[in-house]
Formats: structure tokens, C-alpha cells, sequence
């Protein structure tokens, strides 16, 4: 009976060949039911081991199953590969063509050229602070040591609103003309030592241009402890402006006048994009060692406390990093304008 | 200001270039707005002398020389005969352009070969410098000509010169003055300040014809507080005519015109030394009945009184404006300008110099009141120098003698009542190095100081020292003043950098500062774009809200006249501007501060602003919902989604029976009993006014209420063990029933293991009777700690089903 052992290999040689040959999920099923259905020819084999002589049957059992458990295999082998041949889709995909998108908004340019100032001094201690813009002006000039007849309080320069004052004194209400009057309201709520960066709209009485709006956003800092020195400005100056714009920047104090501070400076800043512009220099900013009467003033103690401040415009800073030539822009609000940054 | 660095030189040696002056003023805190350089006659030839002559290797008619240019030996090859080692000729260096023959083409020197030999400049015939028809040889110039000289300078030609444009800050007028800028240079290089000699009293050659001033004119100082101190000079038989040449080149370079000896005089040493002149003429002032002699009275103006300036123009003064008089009618408007009845003319012949100091506030009123300014104006409103009037007076008596002849009057008038008595400042050492970050010297330190003529005033002490301060320098106050000065002429380039070490500071608004970058991650992470607007509206544009405005007193226009009291017609105004650029799709919003007018000052509220229009999608090549535009439903989800991530829940949006300003329709978002603001479909009438196309949706909150009520705490639940269960329910109710109605019906059912109540189809139409509607809900019910039963998900939702039939009289629709 050696014919019967001997008969297993074609026969499970002959079923391999039909599930290879099978073309799709159908043909690969009556392929299966061909030799392992109730009928198949290889179940009609495994049937026939019973009337097998005793000694025969461990070699023929396991030659059958031997042969079913790949047969089984290469079922579910061709079966996945027929299941991915039909899940590919008819036509090859396009991949070069536009997407569904959603779409993404953006802070506007400004508010990310404040949110980067923001972080640079943030690494440096320094928190967010935050006043009124209808001031009086005593916080606006006053306070800041800005004389009684200085031509920055004129109506030529600086926006007066028609609101009476209900505090019960005389000031008039204005609209700041510099964050600095944010200054004196933080000394005034509280004791040194202080380190404050003040976002936020100013205002000043020109006519809108190229390089001006009537509304336009400053930055200011105030750094106040003991033992502050011009040397303290400079470094963190400097350090600001290199995170800003790169650490090629190269940086110039000019002395300079500033009521409220004494010395005081202006900053220019030299860069390859300065050059470009065909300039050597740029100011971008004013500074200077907070002066003793505003220390007087807010009730901190001049001989014991000094201490700088400096401030810039948010613009500026904007102009100069993205090249935009016109101020206006930033207040007209162009989609195609803001989709740039 | 203007000042030319030949006009400086007289009073200061400058080494410089005129680039590293422009740079030394520069960081002297003078800010040099432009610098340029002038041309001047044969720019760029110089004085030169001739070391050796040899013959040229290559050809017999030239010769190679040395020559010395003053600062280098230079090799020249030369084709004239006329010279010889020693000699001083003309030499032209490279870069020099050469006068042509109109109509040919500019020449200009280059170092080139000539025959194989390298000549670096060419020396000049006096044909080649235009000088004489002499084209023989070289211009041999005279033995004592000094080698390095500009040939211009040599021949005593117009010179080029360089001309500086400076900022000066308003706390230094003594540097709008020539003299000024020369004494920080003085001071910054060390080289003296060389004042010009001036007479202290003038002799008159004749005497008895010439008396002294006070016997011709008198001076009444009516109110010695706006006018401290008037000094009067007299020049007689002056002979007006045009200025010498150097006068005149000298005030047309710094921008000022030319108009007689007397005039531009007065005008060179206000420029000169920063008091600004006024010259009269002496017999155009009325003499008081019964008196000899006129008197010169200053005194305020009457109000309305009449008065023509030298422009011509007639003005109206006020009471408050300070005029220069006889006793008739104001001859001048003090310290702004003269009187057209007083003007120097061709024919003047006795002029009396007026040089005195004003209050600078009045002379700023009259300034500004009258809208004339002068450079007059210009230096009284800043401050002028008190102990100078007498000099710059003498100074000015001078040059009228030099320029137009005459003779002055010996002695002056001078009313000064109240003696300026000079400030004094003491500095400590330590203060200084304290400030800076710095040790100087205390020896170094009053240095400085003394270097910028602030003189010592007793001893030094140990630990600190005083100086005098002069009166010119008005801005020198207190201590700090002075570390100032101390730090400019020390150089700020000098000061060492120093990066503070970290230490937290402290405000509340910090951690506000964050919720509102956090509140604008979030819109834009839903698609919005951010935009900033104007917070100056015009008052039309703000006219239908209902709104307390803050007006502004001083508009610069009808266009900016009141503060923004919401941000909506900024964002309107937005997206106006972009539709009409063919920007159709937008999603908006704006954070910033309105203001609105209450019974005290004026309230200012940060809010958040939304608008929407056009497509909701962007572009897409398939797809149903490609066209769909922006509805009230796309800017509700948007803010439930906000509002959920924001940490804000609870809120109620509560319709508005008669919506008021920009809506057609709008709903009150609440919380609690706080109205946070309000959300709705924009006014199409109005929508059409502005060009915009598709329909507008707009929110607006408060966005300080919105950061004070939020509740970002977050806390762990843990995740369900146990299967839920839904159930669907799909009703026919009246159309007011709401949403929210349904909501209410299910809390009062209050099923058992409720989870989740969601809304999935609102539907009108086929089959559904008119002013109704079905309404879908999926019921969702779990347990937290077991595997619910069909049993209980059924009988806790037929509770539900139970109140909608009783509360909502809805109807359930089967299947």
C-alpha cells in the first residue's frame, strides 16, 4: 500500500496549484472546497485512513497533515494577497493633487513680533505688565519728570479726549503717548526690585504716512534693583536685540535726551539688512538710568535703587524683520497681507 | 542745525576726517542727520614739491619725479621742461576731475602707466587748471607755498567745506550754535576752545560826535520776569550793502540766506555763538514828546493789538505775547521777530543791536499762537544763555565795524535787574562709578567736567566735588546731570556690557498675558485669522451702536474722531476691504481694548471680536459641501468648541427679541447672570452698504469677563469599565421648542446612568406638518460599575420619552 502514502504528494501539489492559479476571492473558494470542502478530493483522502493497516497509519497521518496545514497556508496566503489586490483602487492615486485642507488662521504680524520680544525677556525674569490707554497726565508726563510746558503735552501732539476726569482731580485725560506712563503705575504697586515688559498701543497726533499711524504699539522694559548700572542696559539690550535679529547684529549707544531718564540713550543697530538698505545704521530704540525724580516720584529711594528703562516700537521691529515698507499695512489688515506671516 | 567743518575749525582744531567727526558727534549724543561734502575749487589739487627728476626710460620728452604731496612721495610722469627738484607746482591726485571745455567729456586723473611707467596724479599747467592760457609748463607756485595745502586754500579760493545736518535734543540749546558743537569738540579732544577776540569797549575816533548809547537811547524792562536782561548797542554811519563774500558763503552754506551786511551779521553770530540779534533802525524809533531821546520799552502786548511783522503779514497779539516798543507802537515781536516799520533798509544808517533774553514759555506761546516760527523762536523757546547777550552784542558791533563800516557808540545799555547767579552742583565719585558700572578717577572725573568748562567751585573733597555750572547750559540740574556728562566724553562705546542674572519678577497681569495668547492659539488653531485694527473711528462708522462713545477733543479728522467702542466696525471695515480686493473668504478676529464713556472716566474692556463671510472651506476639487458659506451655526460651533478648550461651561445663548446696532438677528451669550456679549447674523441692509456679498456673522465678548471666569482646573475620571447602551429618539414638536427646551425636558426625566444626550437631525418638510419639526436625539446610558441591563437602559429612558410627551407635547415618530 506504499501507493497510498505516495498519492498525498501529488495530490496536495495539485491543490497548491489550483490556489495559486485561483484569480480572484471566488475562484480561490472552489478551489478550497475542491480538496478541503466535504467533498474535496484531500479530505477524501484523510477519510480513507481508516481502512489502512495499523502499521501504515503514523506515516500516511503524517504526511496528511502535513500536507493540509500547508495547503491551509497557502490559502490564507493567497487569500490576503487577492483581499489587498482588491482593496487597491481602480485607478492609481494622484498624489500631486491639492488636498482637502483645513484651514489654519494666524496671529497677526504684530502680535507675533510682540510674543517673540515677549520670550526674550521672559528668559531674562522679566514678567508681562499692563496699564490703562486713556491716561491722565500725570502718569503720562508728570510722573515721568516731563516739564509742565514740554511741547509733548501740546493738543498739536498728543490726543485729548472729551471725558471729564471723574478721578476729582484736574488732570486731563489723554491717550498715552508711551508705555512708559505704565512705569509709574508699577512702581507705584509695588516695591523694588522690579523687572516689567509692557506691551501695548500708543498714540500720537500724526497724520498717517508710510512710517506713521496714529495708533502704533511699543514695548517697554523696567528693570529696577540694587547695584544697576549702564553696564546692566547694554547687556540686555544687546541680548534682546541678538535673539531678535540675529546674532550678527551689532549695536551703537548714542547719548541722547529722555526726560525720565538720565543718561539717556538712543540704539542703533547695524546688520546686513541695514546695509542693504544702504544705511550703516538704524535707531530702533531709547534707554537710559530711570531718573532720580521719577524714583522720587513713585516713593522708591534714588540712593538706594537705580535702575534703566527702555522701549521700542513693536512696527519697527516688524518692519525691519519682514521688509515691509509701509506702517499702514499692518492696520489695514489685507488677508493676503497677514497670510504672509 | 547746520554747521560746516571750516566754520568749526575756528574755534577748535579737528583732526578728524569728516567722517570720524560725523561719528564723534554722533556718539557725543549730536546726531548727525546727513553729512555733505562740498565742492570746492580745484578739489583735489594739491600743493606739491618736486624731490628728484629723472629721464624716463622709454621716452626722450618725459621725466619720472618724486614728488612730496604733504603726506605721501608719490611717482608722477611729467612731459614738462620748466621745473626742477625744489620746485612747488600743482599737483592733481587721483580721483580729480579736471576742468574741460564745455561740451567734452569730464577728465578725471586715474594712476596709470605711461610708456611702462606708473604715474600716480599729474602736475598742472596753469592752462590745464583754467587759470591762464599759459600751456608753456607747469605753474610753478611761489617758495613759500606750503606743500600739502589745498591749491584752492594756497590761492585763496573758495574752498570745499563739509556740511553737517545735527539733531540737537531739546535740552541743549547752546549746541545751536557753532561755538557750542566746538566746545564739546574742545572737550572731547582736548584741544582748547579759541574764542574769537572780541573788544571789550569800543573808542570812538571821533568823540564828541559819537556819545555814548545811554545818552541816545533808553531801555523800561516792564516785566523784568519775561524779559531778564535787554542790552542796546548803537553802530553809527554804517553803510548797508551786500555782505563781504566770506559772509555770504558762510550763512548760504548752513542754509540761510543773504540779505545785507547788517542783517546777515546779526544772523552769524546768533548762528555763532546761539543768541539770536535783532538790529534796528534807530531813527524809525518814536521819540516821546518832550523827550530827547527814544526809549526802548518791553513790554506784553495789548490785547488785539495790531502788529506787522518783517513778512509782511499783520498780526493780532494777545496779552500774554511780549512785544519790543517805543513809546508810540511795537517795533518787534520780541524774540520771534522784527516790525516791518523798523527794518534795516539800504538807507539805514544808525542801527541799534538789540541782544537780550526772553522767558522761554512766552516766546514758545507767541510762537505757537501766531504759527511763525523763526530761528530767533527757535533758540528763545529752548532756553538762551543770559551771561552772553553782552558778548554776542560787542561780537555783532564788531563785524558791522568790519562789514559796513561805521562807528560804534561806546558803552551799551544794559538792563539787567536781577543778576543770573551761576547754579552750583555737587558730584560724588562714587555716584558716578555706581551708575556706570565703572571706576573713574575722581582726578579724571573732574577732568571731564572741567574740560566741558563746568569750573570747579572750592576744593574737592574726598568723596565728592562741585563746579560751577554756566548759564548756557540750562539742561545741567541735578547729580545725575553731570554722571551724564561724565559718561559722554568717557565714551558709552566704552561702558562694559553686563547681562543681568535671572530672577523672576512679579505682575498679575503676567499670567493674564498668557490666557490671552492661549485664547488666540485657540481661534486661529480653528481657522481664524487675527487682525489688528484702529482704535480711532469715525463717529459715522460707530453711529448705529448703542454705545456711550469717547469722543476725542483734538481729531486729526472727521475719519479719527472717537475711540473704537467695540471692535465690530473695525472688523466690518476689514472685511469690506477685502471683499472689494476680491478677498471673499474670511474668518476674523480681533483682541484689543474699547472705551466707552460712564458717568466718571472713561471705561476701558478688552474684548474679542469674530466675523465671518464666504466660504467655509477652502477650495476643493469634489465634494458636496465645496460651496457651502459660512453660517450663525460654523461661529456658534466655533465658539463651543473655544469656550470647551478655553475652560468655560455653562454658557447660554438666549435670544434676542428685538436685536439691536449691527444685527439682524443676534442672541445674548450669558453666564450665570453675567452677560459675556453677543453673537449674531450682521444687518444684510447694512452688509450691503459696505459691498459685502455673502451674508456676515459676528460675535463679540468680553474678553476680560472671559479670562475672569474661566476655570481651566482639569482633573483625571477614569475611563468606562462597563458597554453602553443607546437609544435613538425621533420626535415631531412645535417649532419653539428649542434645543435647549429638549435639554430641560430630559434633566427634569432625570433617567439613571444618562451619559450622553446628542443632537443628530433636525428636519422640516415632507411629511412634516408646517410649524413643526423632527428632532433626532441620541440617548446614551452607562453604568460606571456594571454591565447595564437592557431592562434599566429602557426604563430609564422611557422616563425621558414620558416627559417629552408631557412637557414638549412631542410626538414620536416610529421607525
Amino acid at each position: 500500500m506504499s501507493t497510498f502514502v505516495e498519492s498525498i504528494g501529488p495530490l496536495k501539489d495539485e491543490a497548491l496549484a489550483a490556489i495559486v492559479a485561483a484569480a480572484d476571492l471566488s475562484q480561490l473558494e472552489q478551489a478550497r472546497a475542491a480538496f478541503l470542502g466535504s467533498h474535496g478530493k484531500f479530505v477524501a483522502i484523510m477519510k480513507q485512513m481508516g481502512t489502512l493497516p495499523k502499521e501504515e497509519k503514523p506515516l500516511a497521518g503524517k504526511a496528511i497533515n502535513q500536507g493540509k496545514a500547508e495547503i491551509e497556508a497557502a490559502l490564507a496566503q493567497r487569500k490576503s494577497d487577492l483581499e489587498l489586490k482588491a482593496a487597491l483602487p481602480k485607478e492609481p492615486l494622484d498624489f500631486t493633487l491639492p488636498g482637502r485642507r483645513r484651514t489654519l488662521g494666524k496671529n497677526h504680524p504684530l502680535t507675533q513680533a510682540t510674543d517673540d520680544i515677549v520670550k526674550i525677556f521672559r528668559k531674562l525674569g522679566f514678567v508681562v505688565a499692563d496699564g490703562p490707554e486713556i491716561e491722565d497726565e500725570y502718569h503720562c508726563f508728570d510722573a515721568l519728570n516731563t516739564p509742565a510746558d514740554h511741547p509733548a503735552r501740546d493738543t498739536q501732539d498728543t490726543f485729548y479726549t472729551q471725558s471729564a476726569n471723574g478721578a476729582g482731580n484736574n488732570q486731563r485725560l489723554l491717550l498715552r503717548t508711551h508705555t512708559s506712563s505704565v512705569q509709574i503705575r508699577v512702581m507705584k504697586s509695588q516695591p523694588p526690585p522690579v523687572r516689567v515688559i509692557v506691551p501695548g498701543r500708543v498714540y500720537r497726533r500724526d497724520n498717517a504716512d508710510a512710517t506713521h499711524n496714529p495708533t502704533f504699539q511699543q514695548i517697554e522694559g523696567l528693570y529696577v534693583d540694587k547695584n544697576v548700572t549702564v553696564g546692566d542696559l547694554k547687556g540686555t539690550v544687546a541680548f534682546v536685540f541678538r535673539e531678535l535679529l540675529g546674532e550678527e547684529v551689532k549695536l551703537r549707544f548714542r547719548p541722547h535726551y529722555f526726560s525720565y531718564t538720565e543718561p539717556s540713550f538712543e540704539i542703533d543697530f547695524s546688520s546686513a539688512l541695514v546695509r542693504k538698505m544702504g544705511k550703516d545704521w538704524l535707531e530702533i530704540a531709547g534707554c537710559g538710568m530711570v531718573h532720580p525724580k521719577v524714583f522720587e516720584n513713585v516713593g522708591y529711594d534714588p540712593e538706594v535703587w537705580t535702575g534703566w528703562a527702555f522701549g521700542f516700537g513693536i512696527e519697527r521691529i516688524a518692519m525691519i524683520r519682514y521688509g515691509i515698507n509701509d506702517i499702514r499695512l499692518f492696520y489695514e489688515n489685507d488677508a493676503r497681507f497677514l497670510a504672509q506671516f | 542745525m547746520k554747521v560746516t567743518i571750516n566754520w568749526l575749525r575756528r574755534y577748535v582744531d579737528i583732526s578728524w576726517t569728516p567722517e570720524e567727526l560725523r561719528e564723534r558727534l554722533t556718539m557725543l549724543g549730536v546726531e548727525v542727520e546727513s553729512m555733505r561734502k562740498l565742492g570746492g575749487e580745484f578739489e583735489g589739487v594739491v600743493v606739491a614739491q618736486v624731490l628728484t627728476a629723472d629721464k624716463h626710460p622709454n621716452a626722450d620728452k618725459l621725466s619720472v619725479c618724486r614728488v612730496n604731496d604733504g603726506k605721501t612721495e608719490r611717482q608722477i610722469v611729467c612731459g614738462a621742461k620748466n621745473f626742477k627738484p625744489g620746485d612747488k607746482v600743482p599737483l592733481a591726485l587721483p580721483g580729480c576731475t579736471m576742468p574741460t571745455p564745455p561740451g567734452t567729456p569730464p577728465f578725471t586723473i586715474k594712476v596709470g602707466k605711461l610708456r611702462g611707467v606708473e604715474s600716480q596724479g599729474m602736475m598742472c599747467s596753469a592752462q590745464e587748471l583754467g587759470l591762464s592760457e599759459d600751456a608753456s609748463g607747469l605753474l610753478i607756485l611761489p617758495t613759500d607755498a606750503i606743500v600739502g595745502q589745498s591749491l584752492a586754500q594756497h590761492l585763496g579760493r573758495v574752498s570745499g567745506d563739509v556740511v553737517y545736518d545735527l539733531e540737537i535734543t531739546p535740552n541743549r540749546p547752546d549746541l545751536n550754535s557753532v561755538i557750542g558743537i566746538a566746545r564739546e569738540l574742545s572737550a572731547l579732544s582736548g584741544n582748547p576752545l579759541k574764542l574769537p577776540a572780541v573788544p571789550e569797549r569800543f573808542e570812538p575816533a571821533e568823540a564828541p560826535s559819537i556819545a555814548t548809547v545811554a545818552g541816545q537811547v533808553a531801555v523800561r524792562l516792564e516785566d523784568p520776569e519775561l524779559c531778564p536782561r535787554y542790552t542796546a548797542r548803537m553802530v553809527r554811519g554804517v553803510k548797508v550793502g551786500p555782505s563781504p563774500d566770506w559772509l555770504k558763503q558762510d550763512l548760504e552754506k548752513v542754509g540761510i540766506r543773504s540779505i545785507s551786511n547788517v542783517v546777515d551779521v546779526t544772523n552769524y553770530v546768533m548762528l555763532e555763538i546761539g543768541q539770536p540779534l535783532h538790529a534796528f533802525d534807530y531813527h524809525l524809533l518814536a521819540v516821546a514828546p518832550e523827550a530827547k531821546t527814544p526809549v526802548i520799552v518791553v513790554r506784553r502786548a495789548q490785547e488785539g493789538e495790531k502788529f506787522t511783522t518783517l513778512d509782511g503779514k499783520e498780526r493780532s497779539l494777545t496779552h500774554d505775547m511780549l512785544v519790543i516798543a517805543d513809546e508810540t507802537k511795537p517795533v518787534a515781536l520780541a524774540g520771534v521777530m522784527g516790525g516791518l516799520n523798523s527794518e534795516i533798509k539800504d538807507t539805514t544808517q544808525d542801527v541799534l543791536i538789540e541782544s537780550a533774553c526772553f522767558k522761554p514759555q512766552t516766546i514758545r506761546l507767541a510762537s505757537k499762537k501766531l504759527e511763525l516760527r523763526s530761528d530767533a523762536s527757535y533758540r528763545y523757546e529752548r532756553g538762551s544763555d543770559i551771561d552772553i547777550c553782552d558778548w554776542a552784542s560787542r561780537r555783532a558791533a564788531q563785524l558791522i565795524l568790519e562789514t559796513a563800516g561805521g562807528q560804534v557808540a561806546s558803552g551799551v545799555v544794559d538792563a539787567y535787574p536781577k543778576r543770573h547767579e551761576p547754579k552750583q552742583i555737587t558730584l560724588r565719585y562714587a555716584r558716578t562709578n555706581q551708575l556706570l558700572g565703572l571706576e573713574i578717577a575722581p582726578a579724571q572725573q573732574r577732568e571731564y567736567l572741567n574740560r566741558l568748562e563746568l569750573p570747579l567751585d572750592g576744593t574737592p573733597g574726598e568723596s565728592s566735588f562741585s563746579v560751577r555750572i554756566p548759564a548756557f547750559r540750562v539742561d545741567l540740574k541735578g547729580e545725575i546731570d553731570l554722571v551724564e556728562e561724565i559718561a559722554r566724553l568717557y565714551g558709552v562705546d566704552r561702558i562694559p556690557s553686563r547681562v543681568p542674572c535671572a530672577q523672576p519678577g512679579t505682575n498679575p497681569f503676567d499670567a493674564v498675558y498668557d490666557q490671552i495668547a492661549e485664547a488666540r492659539r485657540l481661534l486661529t488653531g480653528s481657522g481664524l485669522m487675527e487682525i489688528q485694527g484702529q482704535t480711532l473711528l469715525p463717529q459715522t462708522a460707530v453711529a448705529h451702536l448703542p454705545s456711550q462713545l469717547v469722543p476725542l477733543q483734538n481729531p486729526l479728522s472727521g475719519d479719527m474722531n472717537v475711540l473704537r467702542p467695540s471692535l465690530l466696525p473695525g472688523l466690518l471695515e476689514v472685511l469690506q476691504r477685502n471683499v472689494n480686493q476680491k478677498q471673499t473668504d474670511l474668518a476674523l478676529f480681533e483682541m484689543g481694548r474699547v472705551f466707552t464713556a460712564t458717568g466718571n472716566a472713561p471705561r476701558e474692556e478688552r474684548r474679542l471680536g469674530i466675523a465671518l463671510t464666504g466660504q467655509r472651506n477652502p477650495l476643493f476639487w469634489s465634494g458636496g459641501e465645496r460651496d457651502a458659506k459660512f453660517d450663525i451655526h460654523d461661529l456658534k460651533g466655533l465658539l463651543e468648541e473655544f469656550f470647551a478648550h478655553f475652560g468655560l461651561r455653562g454658557l447660554t445663548f438666549v435670544r434676542r427679541p428685538e436685536p439691536a446696532g449691527l444685527y439682524l438677528e443676534s442672541a445674548n451669550i450669558s453666564l450665570g447672570k453675567q452677560s459675556l456679549g453677543e453673537i449674531g447674523l450682521a444687518n444684510p441692509m447694512l452688509a450691503k452698504k459696505l459691498d459685502l456679498r455673502d451674508s456676515v456673522v459676528l460675535a463679540e465678548l468680553n474678553l476680560d469677563l472671559l479670562l475672569a471666569r474661566r476655570n481651566p482646573a482639569k482633573s483625571f475620571k477614569p475611563l468606562p469599565q462597563y458597554p453602553a447602551i443607546r437609544r435613538d429618539v425621533a420626535m415631531l414638536v412645535e417649532e419653539t421648542v428649542t434645543h435647549e427646551a429638549v435639554l430641560n425636558a430630559v434633566k427634569q426625566a432625570k433617567p439613571s446612568h444618562l451619559e450622553t444626550v446628542e443632537l443628530f437631525d433636525v428636519f422640516r418638510g415632507k411629511n412634516i406638518p408646517s410649524g413643526q419639526k423632527s428632532l433626532a436625539y441620541a440617548f446614551t446610558y452607562r453604568s460606571l460599575d456594571k454591565t447595564l441591563t437592557d431592562a434599566e437602559a429602557s426604563a430609564a429612558h422611557e422616563k425621558v420619552v414620558r416627559q417629552f410627551k408631557e412637557q414638549l407635547k412631542a410626538v414620536l415618530r416610529e421607525g
